[in-house]
């Protein structure tokens, strides 16, 4: 069974920033955990960032001491490249069945020197890049991906055999066949974070096919130390530009997308990715297009005062559409929500969709609870225990159970893994006879009538 | 343990010259790409006692510590150099890999050229690539000095002391309670609950804060390996992490826990003395002796000693020898493994004049409107305005939040509050909405910047709002709203003018029946346990983390975590998943039993040192460094002594030494001149 043990204490579902920290917190407990990530690396959508709000710190600095941490832990095992397909419960146990991709090299062998990868002569968009740049069909994720092995990309490889030659450790096994696996565990952690709403999402901001409209999270990959272009230029022809817009709440409290809720995370990260323009780009103007900005956390309302001084500018409006004029540039008609509330036409060279957040996985797909309207993973214990999940045993940690920032992600994370700690504790100290099953406690008793009409 | 003064080695290893293996990393192209690789191997070997260099795509992988450990059991080096990422990353990998190997890990030098060169240097690679090979150098005169070391185990008190006991205290020492440690809980005051004994529905859900309370009070309360004490301060704190000692001072109750519910009425109906109700923000009075209306725990009522007049009608009322009057105060004294701070915050209280607060009886802050919406409140949750209904209330956000150096002056702490108090714009709404639902005939106005409704479920107060006509009202920070007496003969005692930059700049003038001051948190003074334990403050005033994402709940103390919004503003919900990531991390740090703390601690070199005590003073922690003194042959000499738990080898004891008679363990003098001679050294 590829050295994955069959029976943990924790299964933690995604191996983002959340997931990590809270194997990390069980680990250091005591408890067995194994992590399950669906992509090639673990470091999720973090390691991907370029610098974080509001210290400024590079991200990569701060997202790969967590991954090591998490590699070399003893009482930790990632399996990456792999999916929780179903979960099934029996007395207090779960059964997990885990598909295992192929990612058709040998873990064990590959050592991650990237022969391969110069071997091969097929192009291909870079996802990690948010394919701005191209990578090859046989690679390594990417710099600091964990773990530090090549992955065949299956449905764009010409089979040509360059990359099996040029490996020195004989890794490449083009017969490789996805493995199901099935581990037991007593408690589960749901940390499978979020997704960005598509960049097609709204025909008025052009359905995804504006070039020079980007999303957030290429903006973050053309601010980053190895971005695609290893600096700041516009898609279409390579321009520098001399004026960015960010559109803010471009799906977040937003019914027309389906998503009602504030995205939490947004206006700082706009903020952050404009001030690292400003210091990139220090001569182009950059515009923030708001409706309220929401700088509440920690150093967040200093970090946007800051922004305001550097002179970015601020606007209260709201992005109608976007359209592109004849040199590619993103054309946005505005209508104001302060002053004279006009309405207007305000040219830039490109503009940022600030998206909304939505979730990443839907536990149905594994045969575990429904989530909450808002798509996210249901909290039962919304003030004492937020992560605890109708289901007795299964905790949420992170954007799994709704948008959040890092430092909220990593706090959450570790209340998740002292919740499922002393769950397991208490499993480990009462006969299985004695206990009532199935429903986590709630954290009061349940209103009466009188008291849950407002 | 290893002893780790040079002159102890045995002649083997004193005669044998080191023999240096210098590792350096390609980071897979993240070094490579800027610095030339091969030129730094090729300097490494030829530097003195280099018996090997090697190069990898990737040293951290398996492969490239295979190298290194080959190296080490075959003996052919003793000493390691690796130059590649940050320390803070890898470090730990390759000392691991070393004792895997049977050698010393602290034979060890990690140079970082990948943040310090490559990243900084991409568009000069012949610069990065010479700044690659002194730092090497360096790396490598260090490693040559360098003895071996072993960590230092310190044995952890099972037993932990969370201070305070409101929701994210009690969230802690329960969380911790169920990791099976012991837990001491200390509140300040004679009552557990904290703020949220103050609320009545708390938002998204409209939960009761009573019935959470309750919830998580049953829980601390019956934990057997709970104890709690209130009324206390802790004067005196000490010791290090895994053996820390608070002596706690713990006022009398004054009241027996026996004392009956009845006799406590009787008690507290007697008492003459009327004292404006903290519970209630001043809004009704209690008397000396007191208790919460409905829900207090302990529910035995306790004597306000500043305030009681000794008069002794509450002891004859109640009947019973259950009240003494000349209780004194006790001392405990208490050894933790870890301590939790969850000592919470205060709320911000207007200057006297500000926006008419203090001037105006109906100008009041959104904590005594809530008081005055509680059903159980002062008011028994009816709202009126010297007995007239109240048909225009007007809430002004960010009041002493968000202030701005040049708009707003500092408070009486000295400090501005330019931070987002981040509860306040959904607890204003949540108001708003009960308000005009419970009263349908009073218009609300909110006078607000931006509505920072950000979390789960918050959004919808705003469109709840929006939906019972909730009038929003924008404000800009350099022009706020103004209230001043009402000029229109409407009925209405106050006026509230406002430029609205949502309606063209339109000057409003807002009739105002009441005007509620949406005021934030502020944090506590804390002036003993950050003095007695070092702790630092950020630059809001709050408790400083470590690091807001690598470590949020840990304060740079080792063996001190943080909870709740001594921390930072953050509500219910933030404030019990902080106290349970503290608990968690502060169980993690006790589970086995000890902790090993790295060797680089000062160490005093007894012949050089004269006994000056400069070092005792330069020292910021408590007892690291005591002069002692010796008797030899009837003379008496004193010198320095370390005590390795709790000295950090931070080194300022070193810089101040002024006969070099202290060193920090792996940070020689020696070793620090060897390196500044490698890096002005010629290479080429």
């Amino acid at each position: 069974m590829n050295n994955v043990a069959d029976k943990v204490d924790a299964l933690v579902i995604g191996g983002g920033i959340a997931g990590l920290q809270a194997a990390i917190d069980l680990a250091n407990q005591g408890f067995q955990v194994l992590i399950v990530e669906k992509e090639a690396s673990i470091g999720g959508k973090m390691i991907g960032l370029s610098k974080v709000f509001p210290t400024l710190d590079c991200c990569s600095c701060i997202c790969t001491p967590r991954m090591a941490e998490a590699e070399h832990h003893p009482k930790i095992k990632i399996l990456t490249y792999a999916e929780v397909r179903h979960v099934d419960r029996q007395q207090e146990e779960f059964f997990v069945d885990i598909l295992k991709k192929p990612r058709y090299v040998d873990e064990d062998k590959c050592t991650g020197c990237r022969l391969c990868e110069y071997a091969c002569n097929t192009e291909v968009p870079h996802e990690f890049e948010g394919n701005l740049g191209v990578r090859r069909a046989i690679y390594v994720p990417f710099g600091n991906a964990f773990p530090q092995v090549a992955l065949l990309d299956v449905e764009n490889c010409l089979l040509c055999g360059a990359c099996e030659k040029a490996c020195p450790s004989d890794a490449i096994d083009f017969l490789q066949e996805p493995e199901e696996m099935r581990v037991r565990a007593d408690a589960i952690i749901i940390a499978t974070g979020y997704e960005m709403l598509p960049a097609g999402f709204k025909q008025e901001y052009g359905g995804g096919h504006l070039k020079n409209v980007l999303t957030a999270l290429q903006t973050e990959r053309l601010l980053a130390p190895h971005g695609p272009y290893g600096r700041v230029l516009r898609p279409s022809d390579g321009k520098e530009p001399d004026s960015i817009a960010f559109v803010q709440c471009a799906g977040s409290r937003d019914r027309s997308a389906g998503v009602a809720y504030c995205s939490r995370v947004c206006c700082m990260y706009a903020i952050k990715q404009a001030m690292l323009l400003s210091g990139s780009l220090p001569l182009t103007d950059l515009t923030i297009y708001y409706m309220d900005i929401r700088a509440f956390g920690k150093g967040f309302e200093q970090f946007y005062q800051n922004a305001k001084a550097m002179g970015i500018e601020f606007v209260k409006a709201k992005v109608a559409r976007i359209r592109e004029d004849e040199n590619q540039n993103a054309v946005l008609r505005i209508e104001r929500i302060e002053e004279d509330g006009a309405v207007e036409e305000r040219t830039h060279d490109m503009a940022v969709l600030s998206l909304g957040l939505v979730p990443a996985w839907d536990p149905r797909e594994a045969d575990l609870a429904a989530p909450a309207s808002d798509g996210f993973v249901c909290s039962i214990a919304s003030h004492l225990a937020p992560s605890r999940t109708p289901e007795e045993g299964v905790f949420v940690a992170g954007a799994a159970a709704g948008p959040k920032d890092i430092p909220d992600s990593v706090v959450e994370a570790g209340a998740a893994a002292m919740e499922a700690a002393a769950y397991l504790r208490s499993l480990r100290s009462t006969p299985s006879a004695n206990r009532s099953p199935r429903a986590h406690q709630q954290e009061q008793p349940a209103l009466t009538a009188k008291e849950a009409s407002p | 343990m290893i002893d780790r003064s040079p002159d102890s080695r045995n002649d083997d290893e004193n005669t044998r010259a080191p023999r240096i293996g210098v590792y350096v990393c390609h980071c897979g192209g993240n070094i490579s790409d800027v610095v030339d690789v091969d030129r730094v191997v090729q300097a490494a070997s030829r530097l003195e006692h280099v018996v090997v260099a090697r190069q990898a795509p990737a040293m951290c992988s398996q492969a490239g510590q295979d190298l290194v450990t080959q190296d080490l059991l075959s003996e052919k080096v003793d000493r390691v150099v690796v130059a590649a990422c940050t320390p803070g990353l890898h470090e730990h990998t390759f000392r691991k890999a070393i004792a895997r190997a049977s050698h010393n890990p602290y034979l060890y030098e990690h140079v970082n050229i990948r943040e310090q060169v490559s990243w900084c240097s991409k568009s000069d690679p012949d610069g990065a690539t010479e700044k690659a090979v002194r730092l090497v150098a360096a790396g490598v005169a260090k490693a040559r000095l360098a003895t071996p070391l072993s960590t230092i185990p310190v044995n952890t008190r099972q037993h932990v002391t969370v201070v305070g006991g409101g929701i994210a205290g009690l969230r802690a020492a329960s969380d911790l309670a169920r990791a099976g440690l012991q837990v001491t809980l200390l509140e300040k005051s004679p009552f557990l609950g904290g703020r949220l004994n103050q609320w009545d529905r708390v938002y998204p859900g409209g939960e009761r804060a009573g019935n959470l309370l309750r919830t998580l009070l049953q829980e601390v309360t019956n934990h057997p390996n709970i104890e709690v004490h209130t009324r206390t301060a802790i004067v005196e704190a000490t010791g290090c992490v895994g053996d820390f000692h608070l002596v706690v001072q713990c006022e009398p109750r004054g009241v027996e826990e026996t004392l009956s519910s009845s006799a406590a009425d009787a008690a507290i109906e007697a008492c003459l003395v009327r004292k404006p109700s903290e519970h209630d923000f001043g809004l009704s009075q209690r008397k000396a002796i007191y208790r919460l209306p409905g829900r207090s725990w302990p529910a035995v009522p306790a004597i306000d000693w500043e305030n009681c007049e000794r008069c002794g009608d509450c002891a004859k009322a109640a009947g019973v020898e259950s009240i003494a009057l000349d209780a004194s105060p006790k001392r405990i004294s208490i050894h933790s493994g870890a301590i939790v701070l969850a000592t919470g915050h205060e709320l911000y209280e207007p200057a006297s004049g500000e926006f008419g607060y203090a001037d105006h009886p109906e100008v009041i802050t959104l904590a005594q409107l809530e008081r005055l919406l509680d059903p159980a409140g002062p008011t028994g949750g009816s709202l009126s305005q010297n007995g007239r209904p109240i048909r225009n209330v007007c809430l002004i956000h960010c009041v002493g939040s968000r202030q701005i150096e040049g708009l707003h002056q500092p408070g009486p702490d000295g400090r501005l509050h330019e931070y987002c108090s981040r509860v306040c714009c959904t607890a204003a709404l949540r108001a708003a909405v009960d308000l005009r639902r419970r009263f349908p005939e009073t218009r609300v106005f909110e006078l607000y910047q931006d509505i920072r409704t950000y979390g789960r479920d918050h959004e919808q107060f705003y469109d709840d709002a929006t939906r019972e006509r909730v009038v929003f009202v924008r404000y800009t920070a350099d022009q706020p709203p103004i209230v001043s007496t009402s000029t229109q003969n409407d009925g209405s005692r106050l006026s509230v003018t406002v430029r609205d930059t949502l309606t063209f700049g339109e000057e409003l003038e807002i009739p105002a029946d009441l005007v509620v001051l949406v005021t934030g948190m502020v944090p506590r003074e804390n002036n003993t346990l950050i003095e007695q334990l070092k702790l630092s403050r950020s630059a809001d005033g709050f408790l400083q983390e470590v690091h807001p994402k690598l470590r949020p709940v840990e304060l740079a103390v080792g063996g001190v975590f943080v909870a709740g919004t001594c921390q930072a503003p953050m509500n219910i919900a933030e404030s019990c998943s902080s106290g349970s990531a503290a608990a968690s991390k502060a169980a993690a740090l006790l589970s086995r039993g000890h902790i090993d703390l790295d060797p680089f601690r000062a160490r005093v070199d007894t012949d050089r040192c004269r006994g000056k005590g400069k070092c005792v003073e330069a020292c910021q922690f408590q007892k690291a460094i005591t002069l002692v003194e010796t008797g030899n042959d009837g003379e008496t000499s004193r010198h320095a002594e370390v005590n390795s738990a709790l000295c950090a080898g931070c080194g300022m004891c070193v810089a101040v030494c002024p006969h070099q008679a202290i060193q920090v363990d792996g940070w020689h003098l020696a070793q620090f001149d060897a390196m500044v001679d490698a890096l002005v050294a010629d290479y080429c």
